[in-house]
């Protein structure tokens, strides 16, 4: 038999007398929650099967690029060393097709269950405003999608600066690839996150959104492709601006400064600004369709 | 002090007036939010968490104006009628993540979160996904999460809906337990007169958007007390001497129902039983229920009542 002290412990309910926390630290628990749900932690094997495999197939280009570089023995991506091997603003032109589709399959999840599910109700009577719960489940998704962006960029810089002959002068050269590829990894995964999240307000369906994201994507691409073909002048400019890929990859471009092979008719400055209006009116339209199904 | 203060607030959907002009005050402890379907109580709930703004009036919860800032929801619990749990996340996790969301610091959130579970009793099947439980399991997360960050008041809408009579009386318990043993204050919204009852230390009756009474359960429930008074003989010579006496009495065969009895009544009574010589057998109160009361406002929610108590 135990000689211990005896103890006597209250299992009664006791009301919760310590600090409360702040808005930002509500508006990071659904944030996490949010990054938690995108990447299927703490569900079951089936939730995170869709994530982990979509971010497979979107690094199988930086993974080739790299398993080129290292058979040739020069991984100097965007150099004129003899071997074409895909710049590092080329990389996206690879990249947005498997980061499209990830974010066209994954991102809903961060929402439509909460609708489809109640949740919402819970979120409305919570010490948190609409802005609040969009603005972190947003962010959540943009976190795993800017990484998933930005990752394979930072493995082949580091590559090329290991692989130069001489590290510092090669850093010391090409430095600015670091922010630039950042940069552009921010304008991809914001786009495209915007882009899923809206689709997403529109359906509890999580398939539902995907298909409405990438006709989006498609029948954008069509006709800003059919404009180029057929048209010409201001309507063909305009035009060019619905197909939202290449939109995205001539702003990506003109960020490394390094232009499309076959470039839309507007440059590239013109395409950046459109998309960054186009990403914050539908982040706006994302806002109020949040609102509204909060208050409802 | 009142706990909820509601101000002349008038709230319309389209050319469809949910509450027109109401005004009542909730205090500590649980009150009901007692009408028929499309008496307005969801939209009152409503207006208390902040979901949607009054057309007119105010609605002040724990002191603060609920159009101004989401700041006093710290302190205010809610579940609604619906199903409002995610299926594939465990309780204890979901819970956790809600007392974050709700202000808690991660740890406490956790620590409460287990703590709740095991009060309503779900503490063995915190870590099963929520869409593994049985309805009257659903509701007990449903309550668990309306608390888990020690809120002073919480509403309940219909927080007896989908359950079967032994859930139900459960459920009951459950937030009787809550009000007088958590001290957290409760505001039930339902239809049926049972819970309110059962459960209540004070009433709203909302009927077609309007207050149509608010007190004290008992208090409503004494104003019509009855007294039944059975006769081995001389029935109606004592029902004669009453009304000698100005107290109404019907009679019916060795039976006299003596309705709106106060106090001094019972003294009248007793005299008169003397006087008559008559030969008691049963002097009993028969205490009305809320049911008798509202009787035009009840009629939808007794059908609903007794459909679920038959179910």
């Amino acid at each position: 038999m135990s000689s211990g002290p005896a103890e006597i412990f209250d299992l009664g309910y006791h009301g919760y007398e310590g600090e409360r926390t702040g808005r930002w630290s509500r508006r990071r628990a659904i944030w996490r929650d949010g990054v938690r749900i995108a990447l299927g932690l703490g569900r079951g094997a089936s939730a995170k099967i869709a994530p982990w495999l979509l971010i497979g197939i979107a690094l199988v280009p930086a993974v080739v690029i790299v398993v080129i570089a290292a058979f040739v023995g020069t991984a100097t991506a965007g150099d004129d060393s003899g071997i074409d091997i895909p710049s590092y603003a080329e990389y996206y032109n690879f990249a947005i097709a498997p980061l499209s589709l990830f974010a066209a399959i994954v991102a809903p999840n961060l929402t439509c269950s909460d609708r489809r599910d109640g949740v919402l109700a819970l979120y409305a009577a919570r010490p948190i405003s609409p802005l609040d719960y969009v603005a972190s489940r947003w962010a959540a998704f943009l976190s795993v999608a800017l990484t998933v962006a930005w990752a394979p960029e930072v493995v082949l810089f580091v590559w090329n600066a290991l692989d130069a002959r001489n590290t510092g002068t090669w850093l010391t050269d090409n430095w600015d690839i670091l922010p630039r590829s950042l940069l552009a990894a921010v304008v991809l995964a914001a786009s495209l996150t915007t882009l899923a999240l809206l689709a997403a307000s529109f359906t509890n369906r999580r398939a539902y959104a995907a298909i409405g994201m990438l006709a989006a994507f498609f029948i954008g691409s069509a006709v800003g492709h059919i404009a180029e073909r057929d048209f010409s002048g201001r309507v063909s400019d305009v035009l060019s601006l619905v197909g939202l890929p290449r939109v995205i990859l001539a702003t990506v471009h003109w960020i490394f400064a390094d232009p499309l092979d076959n470039p839309p008719p507007l440059s590239g400055a013109v395409n950046a600004l459109w998309l960054a209006a186009l990403t914050v009116a539908l982040a706006g339209w994302l806002l109020v369709r949040t609102r509204r199904a909060l208050q409802s | 002090m009142a706990l909820v203060a509601v101000r002349g607030v008038t709230k319309s959907y389209g050319s469809v007036r949910a509450l027109d002009d109401v005004s009542f005050e909730i205090g500590e402890g649980i009150t009901g939010l007692l009408g028929s379907n499309g008496a307005g109580k969801t939209t009152t709930l409503r207006l208390c968490i902040g979901l949607i703004d009054p057309d007119a009036g105010s609605v002040v919860v724990l002191g603060r104006d609920t159009r101004v800032s989401p700041e006093y929801r710290t302190r205010i619990g809610y579940a609604p009628e619906h199903d409002c749990l995610p299926r594939s996340v465990p309780a204890a996790e979901f819970l956790a993540y809600m007392g974050e969301v709700s202000g808690l610091p991660r740890t406490a959130a956790r620590l409460r979160a287990s703590d709740l579970l095991r009060h309503v009793g779900l503490f063995e099947e915190r870590y099963r996904p929520i869409g593994t439980y049985s309805t009257g399991m659903k509701q007990r997360v449903k309550l668990a999460q309306a608390l888990v960050h020690d809120p002073a008041i919480a509403f309940l809408d219909e927080p007896t809906a989908g359950l079967d009579p032994l859930g139900r009386r459960e459920m009951l318990e459950l937030i009787s337990r809550v009000g007088s043993e958590f001290g957290v204050s409760i505001v039930i919204s339902t239809h049926l007169m049972g819970d309110v009852e059962r459960t209540c230390d004070a009433v709203v009756v909302l009927d077609a958007g309007s207050v149509l009474r608010t007190g004290a359960v008992s208090g409503l429930t004494e104003e019509t007390e009855t007294i039944l008074v059975d006769l081995v003989d001389g029935a109606p010579e004592l029902a004669g001497e009453l009304h000698r006496r100005g107290m109404a009495a019907d009679l019916d065969g060795s039976r006299i129902t003596l309705t709106q009895v106060s106090g001094p009544d019972y003294d009248t009574l007793r005299d008169a039983i003397v006087a008559s010589g008559a030969v008691l057998y049963r002097l009993a109160p028969e205490r009305h229920s809320l049911a008798d009361v509202f009787a035009p406002v009840s009629s939808a929610g007794d059908a609903a009542e007794t459909a679920e108590a038959t179910s």
